[in-house]
């Protein structure tokens, strides 16, 4: 069951929207949530106080008269990180859904998959200039905990992705999953590159674009006060007399923005706020699938 | 350029509808929260400019739409300029008339007379430069042309030196004075350009048209080139004042003149609420309205009483028309000033109307009389100190002492006037002994001519059979007022002498029963004068004293005697003309000046008369004495010749055929001129500039 923008925004809550989108990608999936799971040994660490005891290796303590903890990497399990971008512009709309409900729905959907097939899911929520993280965890308790904080974002402040990139830096390990969830309105030029720097550091980025319709068409047509979401700006003109400039330069924004993440092997999903979201995500995994 | 429909031109104010839209549109634009502002802005930086430009351009286009769409509607037409139109033959010798009467005086903000004189440059400047040419201005009395040259700068000079004169102007006369100057020229070829108004006027069309000698010594009609100064005008509207008549208002009260002006319509549309005033000076004596038809005339009489006596110069006007030279017109008014009269009684009478002074004394004394009388009986009026009073009667007084008779002669050589009537107890033995130098005849005896009691006195009775009406004494007594002396009937009068002995020919018979024997006598004497009235003033020898006559002659005796009734003809000058002055006795005229200022020729008559003029504008001329002051019983006011203010146009088919339909052509006066119609055009201009609105708009 494919659910369209106007259906989901009836469904009051993250929780619910995801839920039923994430229901409608399994149902187009048609494969067992249940995926085996192995965990495989990685290294050896000298014992420090605070390691988990059930992970000494009393073998090496009878070889070395060391007390070594053993440490494993799960082999089929990953580590995602929802990135989602809460800055005010995200709270825009023309349809039944703004950007940032769509972002936090896609954001919770993707949690249920991946909790659900015991991956870890985290969230780094940006708004209004603070982060708000969730480590990574694959429990069934912890999706409750995402998607509560999804939940209660509201949209404020303005979109910064360079700091997004320097946060997600420190707090992220290698090798893991990053879904970056913006509309990428951010007034520093260079920040998608740092964003997208996340791929050097052996993560796998990929980047859902949030688009409203009005953006992608400029359907105005009286005279109209244009005010910034993010700051003082304001400007007055007749969007039929600039109607093809505007478009001129967003597609060119767009376009751009899909070569800097095909450069950068990032993925790249254009997702219209008005467009089915499990259609999305099943584009999405389908995709990933591809790529194996 | 000429509209079909003017009244449309009122919808382009619609043209200022995009202005107005724009000054005054103040819709607020609808806020709108939007994320991707920055693009906006770009987008906006980088069409300004061209938005600018489109805005502009869509503001023209709609503006000429609105601008085009009631001009269209309006119906322009654009006619040709006069010179496109002249058709041009082979060289010709050419004769300019410029028309410089009256009528092109008519102005509507630029007279005929400037359009005429551009008309006469344009036909300088057509010509060609083989052409040779000629002026000739049109006046009342029109100066011979040059003969035919090419010094274009002197028939330039000639043209822009003419003025518009006061007067009228015969053109056709005019266009013979030039067809006679081309002759003079060699040139087969022969133009008579006329520049006028073609007030009807100017040209005499029942003479022949003008001709010029052809190669072969015959006649021919020269090419004629009309240059309508009117520019087609079917009518040039104007009122004026055609007539003047100022007569004495004696019911309104000594010095009172009724002042009646004719007024005629000469335009299309009839005249309402007219103003017409007597003015003097700067200040308006009185003021009247009239309305007058379409091509009619209407009286309008205003009376004015002077405050006191003298020779008032000044001006009867209208409302200023586009012809304002004949909306006032000039007059000189002697107006009697206050006498005093000594009226002695030679035989009062305890009833009243049985007195010798009744009928006299009532006459004087008649509401508007200027006349204050003091009636005495013989015996002391005759002891009075004459020099107090202006005139003294003497009715039926038997005979003043030798005294008496002195002063009385005295009273008379310094100018006072002297009044004698006869009756029974007139001496007429004493009278010429004491009084024969005052007298203008010496009188003889009564005579009878009937009985009062006869039965056949009706017949019998003398009656007026001669009266000079000529003289300005009688001078109102013509037609039925002659009536009134010819019907009174006298049974008795005194016969007088031929001739008076002390200066013979010095005096006057003015009027004379029918058996020829005088009735009025009068001269001069010294600076007096002295009238003899050989029958009685009341009813004792005849009836006049009850004739309706009796009353203004015994006035018009008071002012004659007294010589404040002007022994003058009235002089009526018409612009153009000369005056005749008739100055009196030894009174010398030095100068005779213009309303401007300018003198005027005057030259001296073998009668002793002299001869002003020709006047050459209308107003009051001066006439200045040997002392240097205007004389005003000689100054007078000259006229328009009220035909030159009819500007009734002669038809363009009219001249044509007058002139002959080979020959004439019009080369000015937009009737006669292709129009071109405009319209369609400025339709077609605001359907392009629709449609590229449309295209502005959609991009």
């Amino acid at each position: 069951m494919l659910l369209d923008a106007q259906t989901l925004a009836r469904l009051r809550g993250v929780k619910l929207r995801a839920r039923a989108v994430m229901e409608g990608v399994l149902s187009g999936l048609h494969k067992s949530p249940h995926q085996g799971q192995s965990v495989e040994f990685a290294e050896h660490k000298e014992y420090a106080p605070g390691d988990e005891l059930r992970h000494l290796d009393w073998k090496a303590y009878g070889k070395f008269d060391k007390y070594y903890v053993k440490r494993f990497e799960h082999e089929t399990n990953l580590r995602a990180v929802m990135v989602v971008d809460a800055s005010a512009s995200m709270g825009y709309r023309s349809g039944a859904l703004s950007k940032l409900e769509v972002a936090t729905t896609l954001a919770g959907a993707l949690c249920y998959l991946l909790v659900r097939q015991q991956d870890a899911a985290g969230l780094a929520l940006m708004a209004g200039g603070k982060w708000r993280d969730v480590p990574p965890r694959a429990s069934a308790g912890h999706l409750n905990v995402l998607l509560d904080t999804l939940e209660s974002t509201e949209p404020k402040g303005a979109t910064d992705l360079a700091s997004a990139a320097d946060h997600l830096v420190e707090v992220l390990p290698r090798r893991s999953t990053v879904i970056v969830l913006s509309d990428l309105l951010d007034e520093n030029q260079e920040a998608l590159k740092r964003i997208l720097t996340l791929r050097q550091r052996k993560n796998d980025v990929t980047v859902f674009h949030l688009v409203d319709p009005a953006e992608l068409t400029f359907p105005f047509d009286d005279p109209t006060l244009f005010l910034d979401m993010e700051g003082e700006g304001r400007i007055e003109v007749n969007p039929r007399e600039i109607k093809e400039s505007y478009l001129e330069e967003f597609n060119a924004f767009l376009a751009s923005t899909k070569a800097a993440c095909a450069e950068a092997d990032v993925d790249y999903e254009l997702v219209r706020t008005d467009e089915k979201l499990d259609d999305v995500l099943l584009r999405y995994l389908a995709r990933r699938g591809r790529r194996g | 350029m000429t509209f079909g429909n003017p009244w449309m031109l009122l919808g382009a104010l619609g043209a200022l509808i995009p202005l107005l839209v724009h000054l005054f549109d103040r819709r607020r634009p609808r806020p709108h929260p939007f994320g991707p502002l920055a693009f906006v802005l770009r987008s906006q930086k980088r069409t300004a400019s061209r938005l600018k430009l489109k805005r502009l351009l869509l503001y023209t286009l709609r503006t000429l739409i609105l601008l085009a769409i009631p001009i269209a509607l309006a119906r322009p037409e654009l006619k040709q300029d006069a010179a496109t139109a002249q058709v041009v033959k082979g060289p010709a010798a050419t004769a300019i008339v410029l028309d410089a009467s009256l009528s092109m005086r008519w102005s509507d903000g630029t007279s005929l007379f400037e359009r005429g004189r551009d008309e006469a440059r344009d036909a300088l400047k057509d010509l060609l430069p083989e052409e040779p040419a000629t002026v000739l201005v049109c006046t009342e009395s029109p100066a011979a042309p040059p003969p035919p040259g090419f010094d274009r700068g002197r028939l330039r000079g000639i043209v822009d030196e003419a003025r518009p004169t006061f007067g009228a102007a015969d053109l056709s006369r005019c266009m013979d004075m030039a067809a006679r100057a081309l002759e003079e020229n060699p040139m087969p070829a022969k133009r008579l350009v006329v520049v006028s108004d073609m007030a009807a006027a100017g040209f005499r069309l029942e003479a022949p048209p003008p001709t010029v000698k052809g190669p072969t010594g015959a006649p021919v009609k020269p090419e004629v080139v009309l240059r309508d100064a009117a520019e087609g005008r079917e009518v040039l509207a104007n009122h004026a004042i055609v007539d003047l008549k100022v007569e004495p208002a004696l019911q309104a009260g000594p010095r009172s003149f009724q002042f009646t002006f004719t007024v005629r319509n000469f335009g299309a549309e009839a005249v309402k609420d007219l103003e017409a005033a007597v003015r003097v000076g700067e200040s308006t004596l009185a003021k009247g309205f009239v309305d007058v038809p379409v091509g009619g005339t209407t009286q309008k009489a205003l009376t004015v009483r002077f405050p006191q006596g003298g020779t008032v110069v000044g001006q009867v006007t209208l409302a200023p028309d586009s012809l304002p030279e004949d909306d006032r017109r000039a007059f000189v008014l002697p107006v009697p000033r206050a006498l005093k009269a000594l009226v002695v009684n030679g035989s009062p009478h305890a009833t009243r109307y049985r007195d010798e002074a009744f009928f006299v004394d009532a006459a004087l004394t008649a509401p508007g009389s200027p006349v204050e009388v003091s009636t005495r009986d013989a015996e002391v009026g005759l002891r009075e100190d004459f020099s107090a009073y202006d005139l003294v009667l003497l009715l039926n007084v038997a005979a003043p002492s030798a005294d008496e008779a002195k002063k009385l002669a005295d009273f008379v050589e310094n100018g006072g006037g002297l009044f004698i009537s006869m009756g029974d107890r007139v001496n007429t033995e004493e009278y010429n002994a004491r009084l024969g130098a005052v007298l203008p005849r010496p009188l003889r005896l009564v005579r009878t001519s009937a009985e009062r009691e006869d039965p056949d006195a009706e017949t019998k009775t003398a009656r007026l059979a001669k009266v000079s009406v000529e003289h300005v004494l009688f001078s109102p007594f013509t037609g039925r007022a002659e009536e009134g002396l010819i019907g009174a009937r006298f049974y008795k009068y005194m016969l007088l002498e031929a001739d008076n002995p002390g200066s013979p020919g010095a005096s006057q018979v003015l009027a004379t029963y029918e058996d020829g024997a005088p009735a009025v006598a009068v001269m001069r004497k010294g600076k007096g004068r002295v009238a003899l009235l050989t029958s009685t003033v009341d009813r004792d020898w005849s009836d006049f004293a009850i004739r309706t006559s009796f009353l203004p002659l015994m006035q018009r005796f008071a002012a004659y005697l007294t010589g404040s009734l002007e022994e003058r003809e009235e002089i009526r000058v018409r612009v153009g003309e000369s005056a005749t002055l008739r100055p009196e006795g030894t009174q010398k005229v030095t100068a005779v000046r213009a309303p401007d200022g300018a003198e005027v020729q005057v030259k001296e008559q073998p009668d002793g008369s002299l001869v002003a003029g020709p006047v050459t504008e209308p107003g009051a001329y001066s006439v200045l004495g040997a002392d240097g002051k205007v004389v005003p019983a000689l100054s007078f006011a000259a006229t328009l010749d009220p035909a030159e203010s009819d500007l009734s146009r002669v038809p363009q088919e009219t001249l044509t055929a007058y002139f002959g339909e080979e020959t004439v052509k019009a080369s000015s006066g937009d009737a006669d001129k292709p129009a071109v119609p405009l319209w369609t055009w400025l339709i077609l201009a605001a359907c392009l500039a629709f449609f590229f609105e449309g295209t502005l708009l959609r991009k």
